[in-house]
C-alpha cells in the first residue's frame, strides 16, 4: 500500500455502486483488503423493493430457491447462477443476512416469502425485511390495505381487488381477505407527496399519532398493509410503535421508483463499506482502462477535472445491463459494454427477433451481457478470460432474465459475493 | 333503431368533418366508426398543418388549397394548432435547382415565403446540419389530429350529431337502388344497432372499398401508401423543417407537443390493416434525419407507428367527379357510378383539407337531396377554439403551476394532473386507457407510460368503478399496445428506459402474474 495519489494501488477497484458493486466491495473491505468503489451514479439499488428476490419463477412459481436451483441451473447453463454454482447463493445469502441487525432481513433460501405488490400480485421473494414480511400470503389471512390520499404511487382499492383473487398455487390452501381504507393525514396543505417525502413525516411521531387516530376506526384485526413510506432511517423503530399501537401486525409493500426500501437498502450498505473502511467515489464515468497483456492495471475515471487513472491489483466490474447503462445499443443494433469495451454476448443475429411480439414474453435480447468463466472473469469469442484480473458481477452478466424470474438482487448479490470471495482466495484470505 | 338523415361512416378527420358540416347544416346526423376516432390514417400521420409548400412545384392546386385550409384551421381550430412555422432547408444532398422552382411555386400559389440566409435558419434553429445552404420560412405549423377529430365530432354533437364509436358496420341496407341505413355493431357491448338513415356517406379513408362493398358497389380500389413515421423525444427543432427538394422518405421533421415526429415513407402495404414496421424504413428515417440534424442517431427515439395513406385507382370512376377540385382527393358518387342513390365515398386528401374536402362532400349530398344549405364550417370555431389563441408549448406547464400544491402529476412527461385525468375518464366513460392517451397524450412522453400507466390503472378502477379483472386487463392491454410501438426502435436511452420500465412492471408489480 502506498499513500494516497497517482502512486496508490488499491487491492481492488470495484465500478459501480449497485448491490453487487456494494456487496464485493463490502466483504473485500471486511477482509482487510484496500478498496475503493468507483461509479457513475447512485446504482440501482434504489430501484428495488428492499426485498431480494433470488428465484421467483421457472416459470412456473418456484416455492424453494434452495430445492429449485441445481435443475434451474442445469437447464439454464449460461444463467449467471450457473457460473456461481447453488452452494455460492447459499453462502451469498447467508453473509448478507449477517451484515445486518439479527431479525432485520426476515426469510430463507429454503422457502420464498409471497409477498403483495402494488398491483396485488403475490410475489415470490427470498428475503425481506421485517417490515415488510407481515404481508406474507402463504397461509392467507386478512388484511387492512392503507392509502394515503396525497400518495399517488399506491392505490389501496385495486390492490385489494386484486389481493382477495391471489391465485396462491398448490399447498397454500388460506384465503386472502383484503379491504382497502384511504387515509389522509395532514400534509401541509400538499396534494402530491413523494415516497420519500411521507418518510420523513412518518418520522415525525406527532404525524404517526394522526394516521393511528385516523386507521385505528378501520381496524378489524386483520394485519395492516402500509405503502413502503414508514420512515428512512429510523423505519424499524417507526414500524414496531405503528406494530405496537396498533395491535395488529404491520408490513410494508413496495411500490413505484425511487422506493423508501430500495434507498434504505442501498444507505445500508454504503454505511457498512463505509465502517468496514472502504471508499466510494461518485459522479465519474470510466473513460478507459491500462492493461498489460491479461492484466487490467487501472482504470481511467472522467473525474471533475480531468481523467484520472486507479490502479488496482484486482477489479471488479458493477456496472449493471441495459437499464443502468453498464451496456448500451446503437441505433444499428450494435451492443457495447461502456465501461472497459469487453465483449458482449447473447445478441441474436439481425435475422432473428430480438424482442418478442408479445410485451410480456421472454426476450432474446434481454438476456444479453458479458459472458464469464467459473471465476466471472469475462471472455472474449474464443472463450478466453480477457482480464484474468477482472471479475464481473451483477446486471451486466449474460444469460438471465432477472425481472421475469424475479432473480434480480439474488444474481447481484449471489456473484457479487462471489466475485469478492475468489478475490480475497488469492489474497490467500 | 337509430334514426338519421345521414350516416356517416368513418371516424377519421374526413368523417368527423362531413358530420360536423351536416349537423350543422341542419341534417340529423350520425357518425359511426368500428374503433375509436382517428385511429386509423388520422391519428397516424406526423401532425403537419401543411402550408402548401410540399405540393408548391408538383402540384400548385393542392399547394394553394392547402394554404386556404391552412388559414380557415388557424381560424376556427387554434386550440389544435401551435404556430410553429414552417422552413424548407436545402442540405448538400438537395438539388440546389430545386430551390428556385419552390420559391415561384409557393409565389404562384399564394403561399407567403420568405427567403432566408444559410446564418438566419441556423440562428433559429441551431440543430440543423451547419452545411446547408440557405431556405425558406413558410407558414407551416403542427396539428394535434385527435383534438382535432373530437373537435369536430363534438361540434357535430352540439348541432345534435350522434357519435356511435367503436361501432363496425356489418350491412348496408339498399331498398330499390337507394340506400336506406346500415346496421352497426357495437364492438364493447356486441349489441346490434339498426340505423336507418336518408343518406350514407362512406368516409372510410383507406377501408373505403371495403366499405363501398358492403352497399354493393364493387371495385372501388383504395390502396394503402404505407409510411412509417418516428417521435423522437424533445423538440430537436421549435420549427416544421422540411427539405427542399422534390416530396421524399423521410423529408420532414414535424415539432409537435413534447416530441418531434420524423416522417415518412411509402410503401404499397397489402392491407390497411397492415401497420407492420420494416427495419430498413427505420434506418432509412434515421439516416435522412442525420442529414437535417447532425447526431440525430444518437438522439432518443420514443415511439414508431404506420399508417396508410388512401390512393384511389378507380377506373369506373369518371373524371368529372374529382376535375372541379384538386386530384387530391377522390369523392365518388354512387349514383353515377353504379346506380346506388344517396351513397357517396369520400376519400383520399391530407389532414389539412378535411374541411373542404367535407364541405364539398356535403355541397354534393345536398344536391342529390335537392336542398341548398350554406355550409358554415369555416365560419364557426370548434370547441375550446373560440378564443382563436394558437395552442403553445409552455400551456401545460403553466396550467401545473396553478394547481402545484393542490393537484397531483400523474404523467410527467406530459404534465397531466389527477384531476384533468379524472375527467377525461369521466367524460370519455372508456375502460381503455390507450383512449385517454389520445385524449389526453398520457404516456406519450419519455418514459412512455413507465410511471403514470400504473397510477392511471389505479385511478381508472375507482373513476369507472371497475373491477379488478377490467382494471387488469386495461392495464395490461395499454402495456401491449404500447411494446408494439416502442418494440422496432428499442436502442440508446430509449431501450435504458424500455428496461427501467421492465423494472417497474414486472419487477416491482409482477403485473404478469394479474388474474
Amino acid at each position: 500500500m502506498t499513500a494516497a495519489g497517482q502512486g496508490r494501488i488499491y487491492d481492488a477497484l470495484v465500478v459501480g455502486a449497485g448491490t453487487a458493486g456494494l456487496v464485493a466491495a463490502l466483504r473485500l473491505a471486511q477482509d482487510g483488503a484496500d478498496v475503493l468503489v468507483a461509479a457513475k451514479g447512485v446504482g440501482a439499488t434504489h430501484l428495488t423493493g428492499g426485498t431480494v428476490d433470488v428465484l421467483g419463477y421457472a416459470p412456473e412459481r418456484i416455492a424453494s430457491p434452495a430445492a429449485a436451483l441445481p435443475g434451474f441451473i442445469r437447464d439454464h447453463p449460461e444463467h449467471p447462477y450457473a457460473r456461481v454454482g447453488a452452494e455460492a447463493v447459499g453462502k451469498a445469502l447467508g453473509w448478507f443476512k449477517a451484515q445486518f441487525p439479527d431479525g432485520a432481513l426476515v426469510g430463507s433460501l429454503e422457502a420464498n416469502l409471497l409477498l403483495p405488490t402494488a398491483v396485488g400480485v403475490p410475489k415470490p421473494s427470498t428475503l425481506a425485511p421485517e417490515t415488510m414480511a407481515g404481508g406474507d400470503l402463504r397461509n392467507g389471512g386478512r388484511f387492512t390495505i392503507v392509502g394515503l390520499t396525497a400518495l399517488k404511487d399506491f392505490y389501496p382499492a385495486y390492490l385489494a381487488d386484486n389481493l382477495s383473487r391471489a391465485r396462491l398455487g398448490q399447498g397454500d390452501d388460506g384465503r386472502v381477505e383484503a379491504r382497502a381504507v384511504t387515509l389522509t393525514p395532514p400534509t401541509g396543505g400538499e396534494a402530491d407527496v413523494t415516497p420519500m417525502g411521507w418518510a420523513r413525516r412518518f418520522e415525525d411521531a406527532e404525524f404517526r399519532k394522526a394516521v393511528i387516530s385516523g386507521l385505528e376506526p378501520s381496524l378489524d384485526g386483520g394485519a395492516v398493509g402500509f405503502p413502503a413510506v414508514l420512515g428512512l432511517d429510523s423505519a424499524p423503530t417507526v414500524w414496531r410503535e405503528l406494530n405496537d399501537t396498533l395491535g395488529v401486525p404491520v408490513f410494508e409493500i413496495p411500490t413505484l421508483p425511487p422506493s423508501v426500501p430500495g434507498n434504505r437498502m442501498a444507505r445500508s450498505l454504503r454505511t457498512a463499506l463505509t465502517r468496514a473502511g472502504g471508499r466510494v467515489v461518485m459522479g465519474g464515468r470510466v473513460v478507459g482502462v491500462r492493461a498489460t497483456g491479461r492484466r487490467l492495471e487501472a482504470v481511467v475515471v472522467d473525474a471533475a477535472a480531468r481523467p484520472k487513472p486507479y490502479r488496482a491489483r484486482d477489479f471488479v466490474l458493477a456496472t449493471g445491463g441495459f437499464a443502468s447503462r453498464g451496456l448500451e445499443m446503437d441505433s444499428y443494433g450494435l451492443v457495447r459494454e461502456t465501461a472497459f469495451d469487453l465483449p458482449v454476448t447473447g445478441m441474436p443475429p439481425e435475422t432473428e427477433a430480438r424482442w418478442a411480439d408479445e410485451y410480456l414474453a421472454a426476450h432474446p435480447a434481454a438476456r444479453v451481457g458479458i459472458g464469464v468463466d467459473d471465476e466471472l472473469r469475462p471472455l472474449d469469442q474464443g472463450h478466453e478470460p480477457v482480464y484474468d484480473n477482472v471479475r464481473v458481477a451483477g446486471a451486466a452478466l449474460a444469460g438471465a432474465e432477472p425481472w421475469r424470474e424475479k432473480s434480480g438482487e439474488g444474481i447481484s448479490l449471489a456473484t457479487g459475493f462471489r466475485a469478492a470471495e475468489l478475490i480475497v482466495e488469492l489474497r490467500g484470505g | 333503431m337509430v334514426e338519421a338523415d345521414v350516416l356517416v361512416i368513418g371516424g377519421g378527420a374526413t368523417g368527423a368533418g362531413v358530420a360536423r358540416d351536416a349537423a350543422m347544416r341542419g341534417f340529423r346526423t350520425v357518425l359511426v366508426d368500428r374503433n375509436d376516432l382517428a385511429m386509423g390514417t388520422t391519428g397516424r400521420f406526423h401532425g403537419l398543418l401543411h402550408s402548401g409548400g410540399r405540393y408548391a412545384v408538383k402540384d400548385p392546386p393542392s399547394a394553394a388549397e392547402c394554404m386556404e385550409e391552412n388559414r380557415v384551421l388557424r381560424r376556427i381550430a387554434a386550440d389544435t394548432i401551435e404556430d410553429t412555422g414552417g422552413l424548407f432547408v436545402s442540405t448538400p444532398w438537395d438539388d440546389p435547382a430545386y430551390s428556385d422552382l419552390f420559391h415561384s411555386g409557393c409565389i404562384e400559389a399564394g403561399i407567403p415565403v420568405e427567403a432566408l440566409s444559410t446564418s438566419e435558419i441556423l440562428r433559429r434553429e441551431p440543430r440543423l446540419n451547419p452545411r446547408i445552404s440557405g431556405g425558406f420560412a413558410v407558414p407551416d405549423g403542427a396539428i394535434d389530429a385527435w383534438k382535432t377529430v373530437w373537435g369536430c365530432a363534438l361540434s357535430a354533437k352540439e348541432h345534435g350529431a350522434t357519435i356511435l364509436n367503436y361501432h363496425r358496420i356489418t350491412s348496408i341496407h339498399r331498398s330499390n337502388g337507394v340506400v336506406t341505413g346500415a346496421t352497426a355493431v357495437n364492438e364493447v357491448s356486441k349489441e346490434e344497432v339498426p340505423i336507418s338513415a336518408g343518406f350514407v356517406v362512406n368516409a372510410s379513408g383507406v377501408w373505403a372499398g371495403e366499405v363501398a362493398e358492403l352497399a354493393g358497389c364493387r371495385g372501388v380500389t383504395v390502396l394503402p401508401g404505407k409510411g412509417i413515421m418516428i417521435a423522437m423525444s424533445h423538440r430537436l427543432v421549435h420549427t416544421v423543417v422540411n427539405r427542399c427538394k422534390k416530396p421524399a422518405d423521410g423529408d420532414i421533421l414535424v415539432p409537435i407537443r413534447t416530441v418531434s415526429v420524423i416522417g415518412t415513407t411509402d410503401t404499397e402495404a397489402d392491407s390497411p390493416d397492415d401497420v407492420g414496421i420494416p427495419q430498413d424504413e427505420i434506418q432509412l428515417l434515421l439516416e435522412e434525419g442525420e442529414k437535417l440534424v447532425p447526431g440525430f442517431r444518437r438522439a432518443r427515439a420514443l415511439r414508431v407507428w404506420a399508417g396508410s395513406r388512401p390512393l384511389v385507382k378507380d377506373d369506373k370512376a369518371s373524371d368529372a367527379d374529382t376535375r372541379e377540385m384538386s386530384r387530391a382527393f377522390a369523392l365518388i358518387d354512387h349514383k353515377e357510378r353504379d346506380g346506388v342513390e344517396h351513397f357517396l365515398t369520400i376519400t383520399g386528401g391530407k389532414f389539412t383539407t378535411f374541411r373542404k374536402m367535407a364541405e364539398f362532400t356535403v355541397d354534393r349530398m345536398c344536391a342529390h337531396l335537392g336542398t341548398a344549405r350554406p355550409c358554415t364550417t369555416a365560419e364557426e370555431a370548434l370547441p375550446d377554439s373560440g378564443h382563436h389563441r394558437f395552442y403553445w408549448l409552455g400551456a401545460r406547464l403553466a396550467r401545473r403551476e396553478e394547481t402545484l400544491n393542490d393537484d397531483q402529476l400523474i404523467c410527467e412527461c406530459e404534465l397531466i394532473s389527477r384531476r384533468r385525468l379524472e375527467s377525461a375518464m369521466e367524460q370519455r366513460h372508456t375502460q381503455n386507457l390507450d383512449d385517454i392517451r389520445r385524449t389526453l397524450r398520457l404516456a406519450m412522453g419519455p418514459c412512455q407510460g413507465g410511471f403514470c400507466i400504473y397510477r392511471a390503472t389505479g385511478i381508472l378502477h375507482s373513476v369507472e368503478r371497475l373491477d379488478y379483472g377490467e382494471a387488469n386487463s386495461a392495464l395490461l392491454r395499454f402495456l401491449q399496445e404500447r411494446w408494439k410501438g416502442v418494440r422496432p426502435i428499442l436502442y440508446g436511452d430509449q431501450l435504458r428506459q424500455a428496461r427501467l420500465d421492465d423494472w417497474i412492471f414486472q419487477g416491482l408489480l409482477d403485473v404478469e402474474h394479474l388474474t
